[in-house]
């Protein structure tokens, strides 16, 4: 039966396929039912199989009747199904959104049907290439096999920080004291998450154990100690004192050094000698290694990197690799006659004693390497800053230095506030390209347009 | 749009057309596989190339080779002994080195080493002149960088027993097992520090004895290696020998196996009469036939017989070694 005219959009107006009928009716039918008829009376195609239960034909024939007529089937299938129940409100809102799940599949394999088998491999392959690189790159996975071996050795590398020093025993710690501990904290949360290294944040509160004549002050040696048993896979281990910052997250321990660690570290310390060590050391017993000024400059025999300050040895950023001569520096560090001796001069207590290890003993010199200060160990420019800006010692936004040491900070200097500036520096430094969209160009754009500052 | 249809197809099919090149060219299906082999090539790579980039090789640290097994070395005080007395010395000692000289199936080099200085020969920053030992060790082992043992012997002793030999008489590890005081306080009689029992007898690295008063530093022997740089050293550290030990380097020994467990890792103390026999009961045990060495022990003391004097009552030790 051809129709002479398109119908009139009215309920039940004359359109055989009931998806284009609208139920407000609250009679609560859950089923087609004859009420879907078209205007012809006649109940729709499959109603009438299943009440005549025969092969049925279309009551209106397709050929040369029109568009509509031609391609009615794909366009109906297309546009928006009915589901038929009963609900009002806000279930009608949901079920409103829930219209579209089917036919968005069905519009998904219609265009997916239409493309040729070329188009297809390609986008499957662009979409295979964005899953890898959202895998690879963005997810908090990375730090999964950024840790093994063969994707980056993460697991090699131990970071541990030193945090709530002090703990509130001998001074209060306040408001700024915790803000400082949790920027930090998170900072190297944040870095070992991204690169796949462990993270050991020990409690450096003053405690009985560490009081006068007991190993005041020599918490380093034993935390690195039960570090290296707690984590039996960790090669290298970082020493951070808590008032540091690591400025360029993006750059991995193993590219930053390790991965050329003869480029990067000298161990003759005459190229940076602040403490006027002698240095190689010439007792007349001693054997040739003993007495190079490099060691046997092969990489793997550097056991311990520090790097030095304008007044000597810096043990507030270090790396110590697990061996066994670790365990024997770990061991004669701290020694009570040592102690005994010295402990009124040596003011930075376990830091002096590495120094005076270091002149005595040439078995020490052997598995030292120092690294150029900028390298880890970056100052504010309060920190050793006697004679001004040295070039050697202190943070250069131009060079990104990789990490910052706000040491001494406590004596003198606002704390918080170096933190905080180098927190939101090292933020502006590493924006996203979508930051940078944001705040270069269209910041910029509107505030040519109207001389207002804003911030997207 | 003029015509509803496309123009209809002739039934003549168009002719083949030729090559535009003359190689053959890489079909679409061909062409595909190779590029995805490339470039799952390329990420295998990619994938592997950091594991490539570590080196793991370890130093190798000069292993002695064994030649000579034993390095004997002795200071000599010649400020306070006389030439005669001190060449006595050193005749005993070259002559037992000779002793190993010569065995049936070594080479002739193969003979121990022996290594002589003057105590004045170190500057020890006014320390006492007993601390010479220990850079004279660390200077044997400059000497005799292949050397596997370096056995000290304190001036005032001689070796008695020409066929004992220090490899087998005491280092061999079987042998240092069966010897080892196990659980012993390192300094008697009371020290809460005891020896370690479990220790194999190739982790052993410093093997000495003690007396009736503490460990005895006149007769010890050292592996030649890392750890005894580093034991040396850290014993000959300044700061030991400013704190004014009652008996020097004695005490200082004492100290820093008791404070330093690395150190007592590799510690085995045999009984006195292996290594270090003592000239008088008073001072620890005494001298039998057939011990290795003897020490005269408290010598020029006051109250006491010159070491000259005493070095008289084990003169035969020159008739021992005249034998073959």
């Amino acid at each position: 039966m051809s129709l002479s005219r398109s119908p009139s959009p009215v309920p039940g107006g004359g359109w055989a396929s009931p998806g284009l009928t609208n139920n407000l009716s609250p009679s609560g039918r859950s089923s087609p039912t004859k009420a879907y008829a078209g205007s012809n009376g006649t109940p729709v195609m499959w109603e009438r199989q299943k009440n005549m239960g025969g092969a049925a034909y279309q009551s209106f024939s397709t050929q040369n009747q029109g568009f509509f007529s031609r391609h009615m089937r794909r366009i109906s299938s297309s546009l928006p199904r009915f589901k038929a129940d009963n609900t009002h409100g806000a279930e009608r809102e949901k079920i409103g959104q829930g219209r579209w799940n089917m036919p968005r599949l069905g519009r998904i394999r219609g265009i997916t049907g239409r493309m040729s088998r070329r188009t297809k491999m390609l986008l499957a392959f662009g979409l295979l290439f964005l899953l890898a690189y959202i895998i690879f790159y963005s997810t908090p996975l990375v730090y999964y096999y950024r840790r093994t071996s063969w994707l980056g050795g993460g697991q090699k590398f131990v970071i541990i920080l030193a945090a709530n020093v002090g703990g509130g025993v001998m001074e209060w710690k306040g408001a700024r004291e915790w803000a400082i501990e949790r920027d930090s904290i998170r900072n190297k949360k944040k870095y070992v998450a991204k690169w796949g290294y462990d993270l050991e944040i020990v409690d450096m509160s003053t405690k009985k154990r560490y009081a006068h004549e007991w190993r005041e002050s020599w918490e380093k040696v034993d935390f690195i100690r039960s570090t290296l048993r707690k984590y039996p896979k960790a090669e290298w281990v970082w020493w951070l004192d808590l008032n540091t910052f690591i400025m360029e997250p993006s750059k991995s321990l193993q590219d930053h050094i390790f991965d050329h660690i003869e480029d990067v570290t000298y161990r003759d310390i005459n190229e940076y000698n602040p403490l006027n060590i002698s240095h190689p050391p010439a007792d007349p017993y001693l054997d040739e290694l003993s007495k190079s000024p490099i060691g046997d400059g092969n990489p793997n025999s550097i056991h311990l990197m520090l790097s030095q300050d304008c007044s000597g040895f810096n043990l507030g950023s270090f790396f110590m690799r697990r061996s066994t001569w670790t365990d024997h520096l770990l061991d004669v560090w701290w020694d009570p006659v040592a102690y005994e001796q010295k402990h009124m001069e040596w003011e930075h207590k376990e830091q002096d004693a590495l120094e005076q290890l270091y002149t005595a003993q040439p078995w020490i010199r052997k598995s030292t390497a120092f690294l150029p200060q900028r390298m880890i160990n970056s100052f504010p420019t309060g920190a050793c800053s006697e004679k001004g800006n040295d070039p050697r010692i202190h943070y250069d936004q131009k060079d990104r230095d990789f990490l910052v040491n706000m040491a001494g900070c406590e004596w003198g200097r606002d704390c918080w506030g170096e933190m905080y500036n180098f927190r939101e520096l090292s933020y502006h430094l590493n924006r996203s390209l979508w930051e940078r969209f944001k705040e270069d160009l269209l910041c910029w754009i509107w505030f040519k347009l109207t001389g207002k500052k804003v911030k997207f | 749009m003029h015509f509803a249809y496309p123009p209809r197809k002739s039934s003549n099919p168009p002719p083949f057309r030729p090559r535009t090149s003359a190689l053959p060219t890489i079909r679409g299906k061909r062409l595909k596989t190779i590029v995805l082999t490339g470039l799952a090539f390329l990420t295998l790579l990619w994938l592997f190339q950091r594991s490539g980039r570590s080196r793991h090789a370890p130093p190798a640290y000069h292993k002695p080779s064994g030649n000579p097994p034993v390095v004997i070395v002795t200071v000599f005080n010649e400020g306070k002994y006389g030439k005669g007395y001190l060449d006595m010395v050193k005749e005993n000692r070259l002559k037992y080195a000779e002793k190993h000289a010569y065995l049936p199936s070594s080479p002739p080099d193969a003979g121990y080493g022996t290594f002589f200085v003057k105590s004045s020969d170190y500057d020890l920053h006014g320390a006492p002149v007993s601390w010479a030992t220990l850079p004279a060790v660390r200077h044997a082992m400059t000497k005799f960088p292949d050397a596997s043992y370096i056995w000290y012997l304190d001036q005032n002793a001689f070796i008695m027993n020409p066929l004992l030999k220090i490899e087998e008489h005491v280092m061999k590890p079987s042998r240092l097992e069966e010897l080892m005081i196990k659980d012993h306080p390192v300094v008697p009689p009371d020290s809460i520090i005891k020896t370690f029992s479990h220790l194999k007898g190739h982790d052993v690295d410093f093997v000495l004895t003690q007396d009736k008063d503490g460990l005895s530093s006149s007769s010890f022997v050292v592996k030649n290696g890392e750890w005894a740089k580093f034991f040396l050293e850290t014993w000959f550290d300044p700061i030991y020998r400013t704190y004014n030990f009652q008996k020097a380097e004695q005490h200082a020994l004492e100290h820093i196996v008791q404070w330093h467990p690395t150190i007592l890792a590799k510690l085995a103390l045999v009984p006195q009469r292996i290594l270090n026999s003592y000239s008088k009961e008073k001072g620890g045990q005494e001298y039998k036939e057939g011990d290795l060495a003897v020490r005269l022990y408290a010598c020029g003391e006051a109250g006491e017989d010159t070491c000259e004097t005493e070095s008289q009552r084990f003169a035969q030790w020159k008739a021992a070694f005249q034998d073959s």
